[in-house]
């Protein structure tokens, strides 16, 4: 059965291919938005543990976390608050780094605990004018305290390496608040405010109440929460569920029309089938499976297709400076499935038709 | 060699028209086990509407239709009818063009449910009875026309029919290979005992069959009924 269902679609291999390529667009697509999507949760999660903190006080409804912009003044009335340890400020400063797209630089008050808490690895956390560079990016780029990186056209010399744990910062650079607002021109604007809770403070309840006290603001204290805070992510999740939908009802039409053309055309050889003694369902069994294999051959290329894409889309969307494509096992499930469906939605419909096929009437037009 | 016996086929005023025209019309007949029938006449008389309504590949609008007394037609198992009882040769020999000689005789066998090993070993032997044993790997447009039929009758004898039915089986040959195809046809037919109901215009086919019918629009005509049946 299996080698007769190869030996059909090799004889039709150039319209199995392209319907195979059609239903790969559609599991690529998939795949590819929910590596988007997980990449966002991943990058959100960074977030909100940026410096080691507990909670991200972010501005309310903005695009993504890094758009966010918070008043200079909420630094302090934060850190009076009893169920807060300590607050510190941080301005994100997204495709600043020359030629690193991907590396975010953190202006962050050097006294604060997100300065403090950075373990340097070479060369020294003295600041001023200078810029201290994450061990990933020193790594990537090559380098040395001493040398000297340019953000935002102005070319700053390393003080030194640091290492933190935290994949955002590692893979970007740290320098003084006041010097990173004044680079980008947003002189008392801060991005975030990584906060650092009290000994008895619980994260979701002291988040909600911080963000009653101070309205406009939104508080992040999971990864999940941090991803649905940004509309890209919201959105992205709501495409992938269309275009699901999309590249199953397109998948399955295509699969289909493939598969209701090979039954007309092959009426004889099914007609032969039933006269040799294939019941009606083993008859319809054949032609569903092809329809399934057409299918999954076009979800294993758009499992590649995807894998391959979903990086080109972070750049394509632009968001590849604090998003990369994260492709999971699950993401690739759920692409997997989406062909299977794809396969049996369109088989369904020529199978049934094979059922209902008179044998005679089948061998008189071959 | 075998101790099959073969099928016993009665009609009983089988009617069967498409649209205008009355292919059979009122037809009776009764065909014993092991008996081997010719049927002529000219085209268009309904032979091979005849063989398809006995064979349950098509159904007749009046009357019955019984193998071996049982009217499995009208039980909607078509299918597994013929897979127990009913082989058929036509014309065309209708071969699966992208498998070899013998996955086309295993065909039958995967419709039967048979394991891959059964298969491939039945396959084989009846290919050798067929005579092609050294044509098993070669697909269908490798293979002369008698060739290509000689692996139509082993298909059809694949899931050991009591009843072969074979419509003009040689009309697409040669007359050589015509005759070697229809001593085939019989030389196996005389081995199985199978009940055999042959359609051809070739005029020696009537001396080696034990009865000869003659269709005529619809009708059959010479010592169609033979004595035992209504
Ligand atoms: N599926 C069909 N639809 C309409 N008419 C049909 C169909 N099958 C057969 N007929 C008609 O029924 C009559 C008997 O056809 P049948 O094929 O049984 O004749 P036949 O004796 O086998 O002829 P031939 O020797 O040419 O094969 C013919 O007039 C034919 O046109
Ligand atoms: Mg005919």
């Amino acid at each position: 059965m299996l080698g007769l269902i190869a030996a059909n679609l090799a004889r039709r291999w150039g319209r199995a291919a392209l319907t195979a390529l059609g239903v790969g667009i559609g599991v690529a697509m998939i795949v590819g938005l929910l590596a988007l999507t997980q990449g966002l949760k991943e990058s959100a999660a960074g977030l909100v543990h940026l410096g080691g903190s507990d909670l991200g006080v972010f501005q309310s409804n903005v695009s993504d976390p890094t758009a966010s912009v918070l008043p200079a003044s909420l630094v302090g009335r934060l850190a009076a608050r009893r169920d807060v340890a300590r607050a510190t400020p941080l301005l994100l400063v997204v495709d600043a780094i020359k030629g690193d797209p991907g590396a975010v630089a953190f202006g962050a008050d050097p006294t604060g605990f997100f300065t403090q808490r950075l373990v340097m690895v070479q060369g020294s956390r003295a600041q001023g004018a200078a810029v201290l560079v994450g061990d990933r990016l020193a790594q990537t780029r090559h380098l040395r305290p001493g040398a000297r990186l340019t953000i935002e056209g102005r070319g700053l010399r390393i003080a030194g390496i640091y290492h933190s744990g935290i994949y955002f910062e590692d893979s970007g650079a740290v320098m003084a608040l006041n010097q990173a607002q004044g680079l980008v021109g947003r002189a008392g604007e801060e991005t975030a405010i990584a906060v650092q809770l009290a000994p008895r403070a619980r994260p979701g309840p002291t988040a909600r109440a911080i963000q009653r006290a101070f309205p406009g603001t939104q508080v992040i204290s999971d990864p999940e929460e941090a991803a649905r805070a940004g509309a890209n992510a919201t959105l992205i999740s709501k495409a992938v569920l269309a275009i699901a939908v999309v590249a199953l009802l397109i998948g399955g039409f295509s699969v289909m029309n493939t598969m209701a053309m090979a039954v007309i055309e092959r009426q004889g050889e099914l007609g032969l089938l039933s006269t040799v003694g294939w019941s009606p369902s083993r008859v319809a069994a054949l032609i569903l499976g092809e329809g399934v294999a057409v299918s999954l051959l076009g979800a294993g290329t758009g499992l590649l297709l995807g894998v391959v894409g979903s990086g080109a889309l972070v750049h394509l969307l632009g968001i590849s400076s604090y998003v990369s494509a994260s492709v999971t096992a699950w993401g690739l499930g759920r692409g997997l499935l989406v062909g299977i469906a794809i396969g049996v939605l369109g088989g369904l419909y020529p199978a049934w038709r094979v059922t209902r096929m008179r044998p005679v009437k089948a061998l008189a037009r071959s | 060699m075998s101790d099959e016996i073969g099928a016993e086929v009665a009609l009983a005023h089988v009617g069967k028209r498409f649209g205008p025209i009355t292919a059979l019309d009122d037809v009776s007949l009764c065909v014993a086990a092991g008996e081997v029938v010719a049927i002529t006449g000219h085209s268009g008389s309904g032979k091979s509407t005849l063989l398809n309504v006995i064979g349950g590949l098509d159904r007749p609008e009046t009357g019955r239709v019984l193998l071996d007394g049982d009217a499995t037609w009208e039980r909607r198992r078509d299918a597994r009818m013929r897979r127990g009882l009913v082989g058929f040769v036509f014309q065309q020999h209708l071969l699966l063009p992208t498998l070899t000689a013998q996955a086309n005789v295993e065909v039958p066998l995967v419709g039967a449910g048979a394991r891959r090993t059964e298969r491939r070993r039945r396959a084989a032997q009846l290919l050798d009875e067929v005579g092609l044993a050294d044509r098993a790997h070669h697909v269908p447009s490798e293979l002369s026309g008698g060739e290509r039929q000689r692996v139509a009758v082993a298909r059809a004898l694949a899931n050991d029919p009591r009843l072969l039915l074979a419509d003009e089986p040689t009309g697409a040959l040669d007359s050589v290979t015509s005759k070697r195809v229809l001593d085939l046809l019989l030389e196996v037919r005389r081995r199985r005992r199978m009940t055999m109901l042959l359609v051809s215009y070739d005029p020696t086919v009537g001396s080696r069959a034990d009865r000869t019918l003659t269709m005529t629009d619809g009708r059959l005509e010479s010592g169609a009924v033979t004595a035992g049946v209504t």
